[in-house]
């Protein structure tokens, strides 16, 4: 793995046995975020993109039904080679994820400041009380909070979605991670703090150089976060390339059809759909980065 | 069906808890027929016979009378299974529609229904039973109300809490907006919800009643002589222990296979008939 | 407006107690739904547009106000009538539809109940039914978890025909879906009330799907209605600062949208408005 990148998944499959029989979910993909790189994985349900999240973060091989083949390189280090604790060890420091409901995701029976100095303690076990205090007040204030001692006093219920969600930004910044995984970041917001905390996420992370893997269904969220784009169906990677380039010339009859599905804020009606096509299947089309 | 057994075949722990139920269930049906001897069951006194230890005419000993234990446990167990039969068959029905009734009114029936029931909670089981077989003849009918008093409750909690949460579910309000009556909502749409708990509950109970009927039997309260029952056989044993240890052994190890199985079977059936595992 | 609306909503109140104190979750909305059309609820969370659709259904009665249907006073607790005439399509599919009954029963009861048809023609008119939402009648005696999300909200819809209601109450009926899946049942919707002359009353917090369905549109923000357009206007035009961010917040995926955007946060700015947020 070449060290400009931050992530770097080669030929990845997976698939579950059960009594029944074994069943593929991933057909052998390939993704690679470089550094500071901010890529989104845009898929819907059912497509493999939220089993390739718990797979980088680790949480997957400890499954038993679980078969997986294919690398998966983080921060330097191919993941099904770590052990377990390994694997736990990565988590909070290396790599952090964002959660689409951020209420449910932070502990509810401990105060902002207590979680904040446990992920603190993840990164520097020695960290000194007043140092993880100052750090967690910096972090907040990046995310715009101002009021920080009131936020750190205070429990995840007493807080409302939008400030759960930017606390959770803030968390899954503080150690400067090699990679963020964000996963359906804020669906479980309101549009206006949808948007608010989506900005002010895309923001933190060019300037902390974060590199990033957002994964979604929505394609407009995509849109004005990512810089490049890789659209899964059915466990495989059927387009990948620039943002602006697949919003404006999607080649892959299932891109094409997932963008015409999307109604317009400016009108036209409600889009023709076709049922499901066997073109869904065809080979993976990759955009040229004209940039590079 | 066809995948709940596969399931129930692929778990060792099930297979045993079904054969050992099967054996339990078979040998309560067929007493008359596999008992060596069919008549031990009742008033019969053979002192020749008497307090023999296990050999090849009576497999598992004979008890202070002379009767063959084999035989005694095999009626024992339809003794057994009848009062489970006979103690969920009323408990269950009415537990379950107190709970479905409560959970899904709310308001005063809740209140009302679920208090009677706590009452009947608080009370340690044994002592109610005690307490209702006081009062009344110490007889087989007797024991089957006191047993049925204190099981009842524990099926209106349990119903009464998947009804509480089933309550909420979207096919309950488009139930009640389409129109359809109370009783409908109750016992087609929640109950059916509340089938595969309430039917994991009766088979772990089964064993529980068989304990709890040997227990009283046991304290001199239960089926009465010359009833062969295996709480009174473990009971009288005792006092001969430890010379003639197959008087208390055997019927203790009946006792045990019995709950045992039913107890393991229990366990698997919530993984079959729950849906969401 | 000169016809008689089928369904009106007349200073519509309604407070909930949370402990000691009491929320207003509606605080005194009018409006008038004309039969045939699609009036589209927008509001985001706490906007009071559940609250709204709950009294209309008669799930809870309003705190005070009154809801009128064909110009006659809805009252408190529905006859079968009115179960009838006024029916429901929920967010989510999954638990819509009893996990326990088949799909034929779920669809039977709205016949049984309001006896539409003699006991032997009902099996009928549930194989008619599916086939009218686009499902093959086989689906009859599969259990809903043998469904996908589609064809789940698919039967919902049939269980709002088989009433033979007029006024659909549709709570974000597709958020829950993918969006190949949500355009497929959306065009499903529509033709069904042109088909059957349906009104519907669309609660979403979907501004993109609101546009393409919906022929008014009432914004609705901690329990008030704070604007009350035609959708063409509302999009284009829209009067009140409320509305204007919801649209500026919609995620999009086309360059006009991005336009449209930008000229509703540009009125925004030239009238001294708010700050776009986060900004």
């Amino acid at each position: 793995m070449s060290a400009d990148l931050a992530l770097s998944i080669r030929n990845l499959a997976l698939s579950f046995k059960s009594w029944s029989g074994t069943s593929q979910v991933l057909h052998g993909i390939d993704l690679e975020i470089k550094r500071g790189e901010r890529v989104a994985l845009v898929g819907e349900s059912g497509s493999g993109k939220s089993v390739t999240a718990r797979i980088i973060l680790g949480t997957l091989h400890e499954l038993k039904s679980a078969r997986i083949s294919g690398e998966v390189w983080v921060a330097g280090r191919e993941m099904s080679s770590l052990s377990q604790s390994e694997r736990q060890a990565l988590r909070g420091t290396d790599i952090s994820m964002i959660f689409q409901d951020p209420t449910t995701a932070l502990n509810p029976v401990y105060t902002i400041r207590q979680q904040f100095h446990e992920v603190l303690m993840r990164g520097d076990p020695k960290i000194s009380l007043s140092t993880a205090e100052q750090r967690s007040a910096d972090i907040l204030r990046e995310v715009s909070i101002t009021d920080t001692e009131r936020v750190l006093e205070s429990y995840p219920f007493q807080l409302s979605g939008g400030m759960n969600q930017r606390v959770m930004i803030g968390m899954a910044l503080i150690n400067e991670p090699q990679l963020l995984l964000a996963d359906e970041p804020g669906t479980a917001l309101d549009v206006t703090v949808q948007a608010q905390t989506l900005r002010l996420m895309r923001d933190l992370v060019r300037q902390h150089g974060t590199s990033v893997l957002f994964i979604s269904h929505n394609l407009g969220v995509v849109r004005e976060f990512a810089d490049r784009i890789y659209v899964i169906y059915k466990g495989r990677i059927v387009e990948t390339g620039p943002a602006a380039s697949i919003f404006d010339d999607p080649r892959h009859a299932y891109t094409k059809a997932l963008l015409a599905a999307i109604p317009r804020l400016t009108g036209g009606g409600i889009p023709e759909i076709q049922e499901d096509s066997e073109a869904f299947f065809d080979p993976m089309v990759t955009h040229e980065d004209v940039s590079a | 069906m066809k995948r709940a057994l596969t399931i129930l075949l692929s778990n060792p722990l099930s297979v045993v808890g079904l054969t050992l139920v099967t054996f339990v269930v078979l040998t309560a049906l067929l007493a008359d027929f596999i008992s060596p001897y069919p008549e031990h069951a009742g008033a019969v006194v053979d002192f020749l016979n008497a307090n023999k230890p296990p050999s090849a005419e009576y497999w598992l000993g004979t008890d202070v009378v002379g009767r063959d234990q084999l035989s005694r446990i095999f009626y024992a167990y339809r003794v057994s299974l009848g009062l489970g039969v006979v103690v969920l068959a009323i408990a269950v029905p009415i537990g379950v529609t107190v709970g479905l009734v409560a959970g899904y009114l709310g308001g005063w029936a809740d209140y009302v229904l679920m208090r009677i029931t706590d009452v009947f909670l608080s009370i340690p089981p044994l002592v109610l039973a005690l307490a209702i077989m006081g009062l009344l003849e110490p007889t087989l009918l007797n024991g089957m109300i006191a047993v049925t008093a204190m099981w009842w409750p524990w099926y209106a909690r349990l119903v009464y809490n998947i009804t509480r949460a089933q309550k909420v579910e979207g096919y309950v309000l488009a139930a009640e907006v389409i129109g359809a009556g109370k009783l409908h909502i109750i016992f087609r749409e929640i109950l059916p919800n509340c089938m595969p708990s309430i039917i994991t509950k009766m088979t772990l109970d089964f064993g529980f009643v068989i304990l709890i009927a040997a227990s009283l039997s046991f304290l001199g309260l239960g089926v009465q002589a010359p009833t062969p029952d295996l709480g009174s056989m473990v009971s009288e044993g005792t006092r001969y222990l430890p010379d003639s240890w197959w008087l208390t052994v055997f019927p203790g190890i009946a006792i045990l296979i019995a709950v045992f199985g039913f107890n393991l079977i229990g366990d698997v059936l919530r993984e079959v008939l729950d849906p969401d595992l | 407006m000169t016809a008689q609306p089928i369904l009106s909503a007349h200073n519509l109140t309604r407070d909930f107690r949370v402990g000691k104190r009491t929320i207003r979750a509606v605080d005194d909305i009018s409006f008038d739904v004309q039969k045939g059309e699609c009036l589209a609820i927008v509001g985001e969370s706490g906007s009071g547009k559940s609250t709204v659709a709950n009294m209309i259904l008669g799930i809870h009665p309003p705190t005070s106000g009154t809801l009128s249907f064909h110009g006659e006073e809805l009252p408190v607790k529905r006859t079968l009538l009115h179960r009838e005439k006024i029916q429901l399509v929920q967010q989510n599919p999954l638990s819509s539809l009893n996990p326990r009954r088949s799909i034929a029963a779920s669809l039977r009861l709205a016949l049984d109940v309001h006896k539409h048809g003699t006991r032997g023609e009902r099996p009928q008119m549930v194989q008619k039914l599916l086939e009218e939402v686009g499902l093959d009648p086989s689906f009859a005696n599969r259990s809903p978890s043998a469904l996908s999300g589609g064809q789940r909200q698919r039967v919902a819809i049939a269980r709002a025909l088989a009433c033979q209601s007029e006024v659909v109450v549709l709570d974000e009926p597709t958020s829950a879906l993918d969006v190949l899946v949500q355009a497929r049942i959306l065009r499903l919707l529509d033709d069904l009330r042109t088909m059957h002359g349906l009104t519907f009353i669309f609660i979403t917090h979907d501004l993109s799907v609101v546009r393409n369905i919906a022929d008014r549109v009432a914004v609705f923000q901690y329990g008030k209605l704070v604007e009350l357009a035609d959708t063409e206007a509302l999009f284009e035009n829209p009067t009140e600062e409320y509305t204007r961010s919801l649209i500026s917040a919609v995620p999009v995926v086309s360059t006009e949208e991005v336009e449209l955007r930008g000229r509703l946060s540009k009125t925004e700015a030239a009238d001294g408005g708010v700050e776009s947020p986060g900004a």
